[in-house]
């Protein structure tokens, strides 16, 4: 009774700026932040949008999505797959995407191991038995610290138009904020979790009790896992189907580093053995060069400047070589950040970059000039 | 150009640069495929929900584009698209599906096969596409009550009705393709929406498609790049490119992706898959980087300039997503920090949405920014788009770095491949899809397949043409197809004498200007051209002082300037150019001192210089026979500029005897949006006036060779520049009547001929003509190699005979085309378009580079412009 008055004297449609959607997938990509997981998985991942969104996170390292519908997620699934880019500047970090098709009901061990599960308006779509086993297969089986469940919030329904029963056909309940509450409580103790509530779309002032639009659920692990024991004892059949796979390159992956460095170095080089040779007539012309646009811009013989003062460094020409030292290769910050050691950079380009003969510097012909 | 005597002496044929053309094609059409089934389809990657940046600073111009193009002055589409500078983009059409230019033409209803010639085996890259007897393609419209706005929405409700309709489909959102009948013309469904909403959906069936349709074809074409897709190929503008294989140049921070070019269409006799290995330059730097090193090289003062000049029309890829954008502009005022509108109305710097949306810190908050002009957006407005430096990579190459000799020539050991080679990587793209479940899943459940042996044939090598020299006559290794060394020594058709002549240098380079001077006596009299000592004038190397040396020394009497210059910096060569083309109308010659400085080949770049020189004083070299009189040939080519962008230019050539020895020419300068189509006219006109004067009668026969024709742009060119070609000659009298041909000459094809040699591969020899098999049934067409490459593949180039009242038999007209093919006088060999082409193209370039209007009509008669 109370309601209906309250929906009658309601006169603006709510609409929620950003869209509803945007702010939930916004807040589990905020949580990521803050607690920088290196494994998430998304069970209802439908379109992959959220997915998508994550993998731009970069404390990620796997990320896997899970949906009953493999044609739902196919229609998408390529927004996962690397940019060309990625193979052009390969990152520092991997990535690996990969996408179940399978049931939250069913346990699969794909699944182990993950620090953070996000169910994002998953569980209003479970038939009854599947939600009788959804705590077990998530909670119990997976065991990941942390989990997010999100739902819509039925005290709110009545502020939107044009919902009568539930806010999609699909749905098979929409629980209040106690039903929802009482069902977390009761599955954190359960599994040994703790849980704090909040939500996102605020209701309109003056109705405050009414309760965020979506209801959610953070659930976090109490106690770490005690690791290969609990385990061991799970069954190890795979039962999901999976349909995309894309490892990211990296610069963890040998092949990459290596390719980076070898680029690096000749670049390097290459610059190196240009301010040797060249005093290119033609564009020393302005001997003032104010900047606007970029003061570090030369920094670069002003680098080398700075580090020929030793001379053991300094790169020299020999007959119609030139040798440029690895030391002074190294010295260089994206070279040094990308190989580490020099005993590591001496061994990516071995066989990849012309040495002199006692392997210390790059050597360079200076015909072709 | 300067520099290109020293390329010439290397040996390298002139239109090396071109042959390249899969590396750089590319480039310059960023567009989509083409859209055959209207609106909204988007068959391209992933897309964010929004661009940034569309909208502030971008609406300006957007105002700006609708200022310059009303409403009422929208001539027609056709005529719009004929306007210069409207290249690249989207395309309807870009085959050119649906133009029938042969029905009108009677004599070559029955065949459009040449005879003469000996027959070559051949293969080629195409293979044949086959479907299954009675195969039939239903097209179905599909409605919805109420009215759903978003594909996305149609094809959920829609494909709720999976078992009715079947997996294999292809929707966009308003047409819906099915390889099988469904069991009523008409069917209702009812789905049900997200909000409980029942919504009815009636598919009718509209059409009952023949494999040979034209909208089978572009269908097929779609499902090719669905294929192209599961095989996890990455696409990159047009085509897919294979990431995993990728080769670095690290000397030059590149990295060449290998991929493929394919289109699918219907050729004489059956339905192909043209495939062609294509590779796609991408370099591991961002934009920033690149203009942090430019900023290194060119210092302040030109920063800006230069920056414009490389960058603008190159192709980068974004970091966030899988697009790709043509830089159109710089806007230095903008940068990182400054705000757009989103599309919820909320402001938000790019900073804060590129950190919010991708995680991406933008290191650089002082960097300008990109702008790329978008065709269309989800509104059908032509906008821009904003683009960070930083997160933007570079791809293709850069103009410079196209001169830059080490680089191609790195580059070309991965990207020119051998007969045998590229023959081979296409194989591997069929390997691909056939070995691949999915792939064959896919074409299985639409009936389709391919033959996976590419296409056998024959070609007609015709007769070697000689060369005629003063009385001499010669012939030329076919191999090679180049008579340099044969006419060594032998005096020119037309010498002309160098009685009074400059040659200016600056201080440093007097030794070079002398020992030059020394070459070009000894080489100049076995050629009969007549050299006095030139006036020897020293300036200091600064533009102002070359124009003033100019304006003080250059009388009417002056055969020719020659000017030493030290650097290539492209101001001097224009001002120098600009001047002597418009103010004081004397042919000239700039060479650069770099190229006259190895003692080892100074005599071969003489000998080219004098030959050169001899050209653009309107000396004759040499000639091959044409057994057609009162003929004139027409040639047209376009240049675009790219930098400053809006202007145009079209070349205009028409030859004035009967040897075709020398060449009338006229340009038409324009900026953006204007037709092309009454400057050409006038072109003719002039030069039929210039013919009469020279000939004491009109001619009875023209040629127009027609270059610089875009993809989609043909059914343009059969509406509106030959209906004006025919108004031009009517307008000239009523007994007037020539008989006229226009034939469109197209270099970058994807066919690509092979000649069979005992079991192995190799190019096909200069002379081979193709006219079956791989031509278009709708069109008078045929491919000609006339030219030859020394590494890699060559590519034939196309002619498309689109009017023709001549009655030549094919036979004649091929004959002629490649006879022209030998008269290009800055290459004593073949080329690989018709002279009259090339010629066109140089002045062009000429124009559309360094001088920006028409030249001067004094120097109408030579070939100023070489």
């Amino acid at each position: 009774m109370d309601k209906n008055f309250q929906k009658e004297e309601f006169t603006e449609v709510i609409k929620f700026t950003p869209p509803l959607y945007k702010q939930r997938y916004q807040f589990v990509k905020d949580l990521v932040e803050k607690y920088k997981p290196k494994k998430v998985a998304d069970l209802g991942c439908a379109d992959c949008r959220l997915l998508w969104m994550l993998k731009f996170c970069r404390c990620i390292e796997v990320l896997a999505g899970l949906d009953t519908c493999a044609s739902v997620m196919k229609e998408k699934m390529h927004m996962l797959s690397p940019l060309p880019i990625d193979y052009l500047q390969p990152s520092e970090r991997s990535l690996t995407v990969t996408l179940h098709q399978g049931s939250v009901a069913h346990k699969d061990p794909c699944m182990l191991g993950f620090d953070l599960v996000t169910c994002i308006e998953l569980i209003e779509h479970l038939e009854e038995s599947e939600l009788k086993k959804f705590p077990e297969v998530v909670f119990g089986f997976m065991a990941p610290s942390m989990v997010v469940i999100s739902t819509p919030n039925s005290e709110f329904n009545p502020l939107l138009p044009g919902v009568t029963l539930h806010r999609h056909p699909d749905h098979k309940f929409e629980w209040t904020q106690a039903q929802f509450q009482s069902w977390a409580l009761e599955t954190a103790k359960c599994y040994d979790y703790s849980v704090e509530f909040t939500g996102v779309g605020h209701p309109p002032t003056g109705m405050e009790n009414v309760g965020f639009c979506t209801q959610i659920g953070v659930f976090f692990r109490k106690y770490p896992q005690t690791g290969e024991s609990v385990q061991s004892e799970k069954p190890t059949e795979a039962v999901y189907k999976t349909v995309f796979k894309a490892v990211y390159p990296s610069l963890k992956d040998e092949k990459f580093l290596q390719n980076a460095v070898v680029n690096e170095v000749i670049f390097v080089a290459q610059n190196i053995k240009h301010h040797l040779m060249s005093k290119h007539e033609e564009y020393d012309d302005d001997p003032e060069r104010e900047s606007r646009f970029q003061p570090s811009v030369d920094y670069f013989s002003d680098y080398l400047r700075k580090l020929v003062v030793d001379q053991t460094m300094e790169p020299f020409v020999k007959g119609n070589e030139v040798y440029i030292p690895l030391v002074t290769i190294f010295s260089f910050p994206k070279v040094n950040r990308l190989c580490g050691t020099f005993e590591k950079l001496c061994k990516l380009i071995a066989g990849k970059v012309t040495l002199s003969s006692d392997g210390s510097a790059v050597v360079f012909n200076t015909e072709y000039e | 150009m300067t520099g290109r005597a020293r390329a010439r002496a290397r040996g390298r044929p002139p239109r090396q640069v071109a042959a390249v053309a899969p590396v750089g094609a590319a480039p310059g059409r960023p567009s989509q495929l083409p859209d055959p089934w209207q609106p909204q389809q988007q068959p391209v990657p992933p897309t964010p929900s929004e661009e940034p940046g569309r909208c502030g600073q971008p609406r300006a111009f957007e105002s700006a584009v609708q200022q310059r193009r009303p409403e009422g002055l929208r001539v027609s589409l056709g005529l719009q698209e004929l306007s210069l500078g409207e290249r690249g983009g989207r395309r309807r059409d870009c085959h050119d599906l649906g133009v029938n230019t042969r029905q009108a033409m009677v004599h070559v209803q029955e065949s459009k096969t040449g005879l003469s010639g000996h027959v070559i085996k051949l293969t080629t890259n195409h293979f044949r596409l086959a479907s299954r007897p009675q195969w039939a393609l239903f097209q179905y419209h599909v409605d919805y009550s109420p009215e759903m706005e978003s594909r996305r929405v149609r094809s959920a409700l829609l494909f709720q009705h999976e078992e009715h309709i079947g997996k294999t489909h292809a929707f966009d959102g308003s047409i819906l393709f099915l390889p099988k009948k469904l069991e009523n013309k008409i069917t209702e469904l009812v789905s049900r929406t997200r909000n409980g909403d029942d919504v009815k959906i009636t598919v009718t069936l509209t059409n009952e498609l023949p494999p040979t349709s034209p909208t089978c074809l572009q269908f097929y074409n779609i499902i090719f790049r669905r294929l192209l897709k599961m095989l996890n190929l990455q696409q990159i503008g047009r085509n897919y490119y294979n990431p995993c294989d990728p080769v670095s140049i690290p000397n030059h921070r590149l990295m060449v992706w290998p991929g493929f070019t394919s289109s699918i269409l219907q050729y004489e006799e059956s339905i192909m898959l043209c495939a062609d290995v294509s590779h796609k330059v991408l370099r591991g730097e961002t934009v920033l980087d690149f203009m942090h090193s430019l900023y290194s090289q060119v210092g302040e003062e030109r920063f800006r300039d230069t920056c414009a000049k490389e960058l603008i029309g190159l192709i980068v890829l974004t970091r966030y997503n899988n697009r790709t954008y043509r830089i159109d502009d710089i806007n230095w005022d903008n940068n990182p920090m400054g705000t757009f509108r989103k599309s919820d109305g909320s402001e938000i710097s790019f900073l804060e949405y590129y950190r919010k949306q991708y995680g991406i810190d933008i290191a650089d908050p002082k960097q300008p920014v990109l702008i790329s002009q978008t065709k269309r957006n989800r509104r059908n407005m032509e906008g821009s788009v904003v683009l960070i430096p930083e997160l933007c990579s570079l791809t293709g190459l850069t103009d410079k770095m196209r001169t830059d000799f080490n680089m191609m020539k790195d580059l070309a050991i991965h990207t020119r491949l051998a007969p045998e080679q590229r023959q081979r990587e296409i194989g591997r793209l069929l390997n691909y899809i056939q070995k691949d479940d999915n792939v064959q899943k896919e074409l299985g459940n639409w009936g389709l397949s391919f033959d996976y042996k590419s296409v056998a044939f024959t070609g007609r090598v015709v007769q070697r043409e000689k060369i005629f020299q003063s009385g001499n006559m010669f012939d030329y290794h076919p191999q090679f197809a180049d008579w340099t060394k044969e006419t060594r020594g032998v005096p020119l058709i037309h010498a002309m004498p160098m009685d009074n002549w400059l040659l200016i240098y600056t201080r440093r380079n007097y030794d070079v200007a002398n020992t030059l001077l020394q070459s070009l006596f000894k080489v100049t009299p076995s050629m009969g051209i007549k050299m006095n000592k030139p006036n020897m004038i020293e300036v200091d190397d600064r533009t102002e002082a070359y124009l003033k040396v100019l304006q003080q020394r250059v009388t009417p009497d002056t055969n020719i300037v020659f000017c030493v210059l030290s650097s290539s910096r492209k101001d001097k060569y224009g001002a120098i150019k600009k001047y002597l083309c418009t103010h004081c109308p004397i042919p000239s010659q700039c060479v650069l001192a770099r190229t006259l400085s190895k003692p080892q080949t100074i005599m071969t770049v003489a000998t080219k210089i004098a030959l050169q020189m001899n050209c653009k004083m309107g000396g004759e070299l040499w000639s091959v026979e044409i057994p057609l009189k009162q003929v004139m040939i027409v040639g047209i080519d376009c240049y675009h500029d790219t930098v400053s962008g809006k202007q145009s230019v079209a070349g205009f050539v028409s030859s004035l005897n009967q040897t075709m020895t020398r060449w009338f020419s006229r340009c038409v300068v324009q900026s953006r949006g204007q037709e092309l189509v009454d400057g050409i006219k006038a072109c003719l006109q002039n030069a039929l006036r210039t013919w009469l004067k020279w000939n004491r009668s009109m001619p009875s026969r023209i040629f127009v060779y027609r270059d610089g024709v875009g993809d989609g742009q043909l059914n343009t060119l059969v509406n509106y520049e030959v209906p004006q070609f025919l108004d031009c000659l009517k307008s000239i009298g009523t007994d007037y009547s020539p008989r006229l041909t226009v034939i469109v000459v197209k270099k970058r094809v994807g066919a690509r001929l092979f000649a069979e040699t005992g079991g192995g591969l190799k190019n096909p020899p200069p002379g081979t003509v193709v006219d079956t098999v791989v031509t278009r049934p709708e069109w008078y067409d045929f491919f000609i190699v006339s030219h030859t490459v020394k590494n890699g593949c060559v590519t034939p180039t196309h002619y498309n005979v689109i009017y023709d009242t001549s009655q030549l038999k094919p036979d004649h007209l091929q004959r002629l085309t490649y006879k022209l093919c030998h008269m290009y006088y800055n290459w004593s060999g073949v080329i690989r378009v018709p002279a009259p082409c090339q010629y066109a193209h140089k002045l062009a370039f000429l124009v559309g580079q360094s001088i920006h209007k028409e030249p001067n009509a004094m120097l109408s008669d030579r070939l100023y412009y070489l």
